[in-house]
């Protein structure tokens, strides 16, 4: 008999305030982002019998055989995926609505109708001065929004660039830091509290990094993680200690491509893919939009060119500039629009090219045009919203499944405050007996 | 959101999209009720966004058509009061050619009808060389300065264009908004082109030279003065279909501009009765999740261990 009650006792006391410390961590952190709920694993300390003693009580308490971290590495790897896609989503949605609210508030639609109208207005009087002049207003107040429009797409392709490039940054310091859990995962000792901060760790930088790019990790014999971008075939980020540094490349036209360490690398989730799908569009937006101004220009200048102003001299281009976004007014003087064609004195009323202008207007369709435009960018944003909707709702349920399974639940937490609380005060008791007994043996006289 | 949990924070992660998804519902369609807009954006409904566009640049063209109508009409109601006036003129000098066809009447006599209508001829010619709203010569086509000139021989040179100019009126229709002087002053007489102008000029100077002859150009004038005369009204029947035809345009694109706003109000505009009942039918889920919310978070086992 190698019994000892009172170090039973003992044991079953710190055995208690381990679980009651453990407990009190969870409901601490029960808000806390990325923190897992711990719960302890309990193991009796008994020896079989030996040598001459078989069949011999032998029983010495109780023992901490570790704090477990109720993590479900799937349902993790479930919020990683389907983060990557939301944030993907969601960062394209939000590029190409800047880039719908860039040209669509740039009203530069309404100019187009307006300088229409004014050219048709002044079908009604060729030579009335006031009339020219709006015409002249008019097409000012198009070239000027063309230019906003212009500076517009402009800004939201740098917005984008720079969160980009904020992204790729975000990601090394993340995977660096990775790797540095990854070292010191190593190092710890398995089963104590500092090995299981740091799995929190390792996992919620996991977490925030496919926020960035959609990773795939495979998880080591030793908790170490090794973290691939792009797929389980794709570039090696982090591996044990070392991280490899994440790249961005501007292309000339403004769109962006990544690497891993000098080999090429194109993320398919994550806001860092999503922003770079939202920049192409953004080239398709501008080369259409380029398209419209150089239609009208072209349209413009060339009739102009065909007809003789109210001075009687040649048609000069209304407009300047080589883009939307330098198309300037290059005609000051309303006297200047060349309404009447080719060959008339000064001061004619022919407005024959006047219609011709309309007619080349009308053949070009810059509103239309931007209308189609404005359609194509309307529709891309709505079904685009349709996705992100659904893919952040399937993120939030894979996040709040996740948080049921692993987050703390604080009714369950009180009701293990009360029970180690008694099994504290039980085993406090059975040390308590322990005394009692031995007090008897000692008061026999 | 059909996860049963357990865990603290996935119940409050839970509400928290719950409710915010509710409340963001809430503020759309408030917003869609307070500025009487369906769409904010144009990817909120993008082929009605697309459609909303293009009505209203028919309306902002329509507008424009208005004011070329109005000009239009404003121009031809010029013509049709020249005219008139051209019909008088032209009936009195027929009343003078009789009276010097008379036989009764002296050589001075005549002379001085005659003198009355060479005086009226300048006033002819100044009716013809009238201007229209623009301050630009009424019947003369698309010419910059007058539309007759006398030469040195003292008769009247039509110098303006051919044709008048057409104002459009939108879907494509065209009307002229004037007519040019020969249109309604040349007229034949025995198959020889001559002008009311030269009619008269050629009666005044008959009649003022005297002689056997005068009689004679006293009778040639009467006929000459009823040809004009069909010319003119001829002219007038023209300007009034015209006018008619700007009528028919104009009511044809008061209804259009009212099947537009009907179809703007559709496609663009709030259904009110449907908004509000949707938004009380949120605010309805919103009040009850809150409660049931609150109810919940304060339902802590912590408040019943003691």
């Amino acid at each position: 008999m190698s019994s000892d009650l009172l170090s039973i006792g003992a044991s079953g006391t710190r055995a208690a305030r381990i679980a009651l410390d453990v407990t009190a961590q969870n409901i601490a952190n029960a808000a806390t982002e990325g923190y897992v709920r711990r719960s302890t694993r309990l193991e009796e300390v008994s020896s079989a019998g030996g040598f001459n003693t078989i069949g011999d009580v032998s029983l010495s308490g109780v023992r901490l055989d570790r704090v477990v971290r109720n993590a479900d590495l799937f349902r993790q790897s479930e919020v990683r995926r389907t983060g990557a896609d939301s944030g993907r989503a969601a960062a394209e949605l939000n590029g190409l609505q800047n880039a719908e609210a860039a040209i669509e508030q740039s009203g530069l639609f309404d100019a187009m109708v307006r300088f229409e109208g004014a050219l048709q207005q002044l079908v009604g009087d060729p030579t009335s001065n006031a009339l020219r002049a709006n015409v002249i207003e008019e097409a000012r107040t198009m070239a000027g929004t063309f230019n906003i429009a212009s500076a517009a797409l402009g800004s939201v392709g740098t917005g984008l660039r720079f969160e980009a490039a904020d992204g790729v940054s975000q990601v090394n310091t993340l995977a660096q830091e990775l790797a540095r859990v990854n070292l010191r995962l190593a190092r710890a000792a398995d089963s104590t509290s500092d090995q299981t901060s740091l799995l929190d760790q390792r996992d919620s930088l996991m977490q925030q990094m496919s926020g960035y790019v959609d990773v795939s990790a495979t998880i080591n014999a030793d908790a170490t993680v090794e973290v691939r971008l792009g797929g389980a075939a794709g570039q090696l980020l982090v591996s044990g200690g070392s991280a490899q540094p994440l790249g961005m490349t501007t292309a000339s036209d403004g769109t962006i491509s990544f690497d891993v360490g000098g080999v090429g690398v194109a993320p398919a989730g994550g806001a860092l893919a999503g922003k770079a799908q939202a920049l192409v569009k953004l080239v398709d937006i501008n080369v259409t939009l380029e398209q419209i101004a150089g239609a009208m220009m072209a349209a413009v200048n060339t009739a102009q060119a065909g007809g003789v102003s109210l001075g009687g001299t040649a048609g000069q281009p209304l407009f300047a500039g080589s883009s939307a976004a330098t198309i300037a007014l290059a005609l000051t003087d309303p006297a200047g629009i060349a309404t009447a064609p080719a060959g008339s004195g000064p001061g004619s009323r022919n407005a024959g090219n006047l219609d011709a202008l309309r007619a080349a207007l009308a053949a070009a369709d810059p509103a239309g045009a931007m209308d189609a435009l404005l359609f194509d960018v309307s529709s891309t944003v709505a079904g685009r919203q349709v996705t992100a909707n659904a893919l952040n709702t399937i993120a939030d349920t894979a996040r709040v499944n996740l948080a049921a399974q692993a987050g703390v639940d604080l009714d369950q937490e009180a009701v293990n405050l009360v029970r180690y609380q008694q099994a504290f005060q039980a085993s406090g008791r059975v040390m308590q007996v322990a005394q009692d007994t031995f007090n008897t043996l000692l008061g026999i006289k | 959101m059909t996860t049963v949990s357990t865990s603290t924070s996935a119940f409050y992660d839970r509400s928290m999209i719950d409710l915010s998804g509710l409340r963001a519902q809430a503020e759309e369609l408030q917003s869609s009720l307070s500025s009487g807009q369906r769409l904010a954006r144009s990817s909120d409904d993008p082929v009605g966004a697309s459609r909303l566009r293009q009505l209203q640049r028919a309306d902002a063209l329509s507008t424009v058509d208005i004011a070329n109508a109005q000009r239009a009409s404003s121009d031809l109601q010029l013509v049709d009061g020249a005219l008139g006036s051209f019909a008088d003129y032209v009936t009195r000098v027929k009343e003078l050619a009789i009276q010097a066809a008379n036989g009764t009447l002296t050589a001075a006599q005549r002379a001085g009808i005659g003198g009355e209508i060479a005086a009226m001829r300048l006033n002819v010619i100044q009716l013809a060389n009238a201007r229209d709203s623009a301050g630009d010569a009424l019947f003369g086509g698309q010419a910059a300065g007058v539309a007759y000139t006398i030469d040195a021989a003292g008769a009247a040179q039509y110098v303006g264009t051919a044709t008048a100019s057409e104002l459009p009126l939108g879907e494509g229709q065209n009307v002229t908004r004037s007519l040019t002087g020969p249109e309604f002053l040349q007229f034949a007489v025995n198959g020889t082109s001559t002008d009311l102008m030269a009619a008269m000029k050629a009666l005044a100077d008959g009649l003022q030279a005297g002689g056997p002859g005068a009689q004679q150009a006293a009778r040639d004038g009467m006929a000459a003065m009823d040809l004009g005369l069909d010319a003119i009204t001829t002219a007038q029947t023209v300007v009034g279909t015209r006018m008619a035809w700007i009528d028919v345009t104009t009511e044809r694109r008061t209804n259009l501009s009212e099947l537009r706003a009907a179809e703007e109000a559709d496609v663009g505009g709030t259904d009110i009765a449907a908004t509000v009942a949707r938004l009380q039918q949120t605010m309805t889920v919103l009040e009850a999740s809150q409660a049931s919310f609150s109810k919940l978070a304060s339902l802590s086992l912590f408040e019943l261990i003691r």
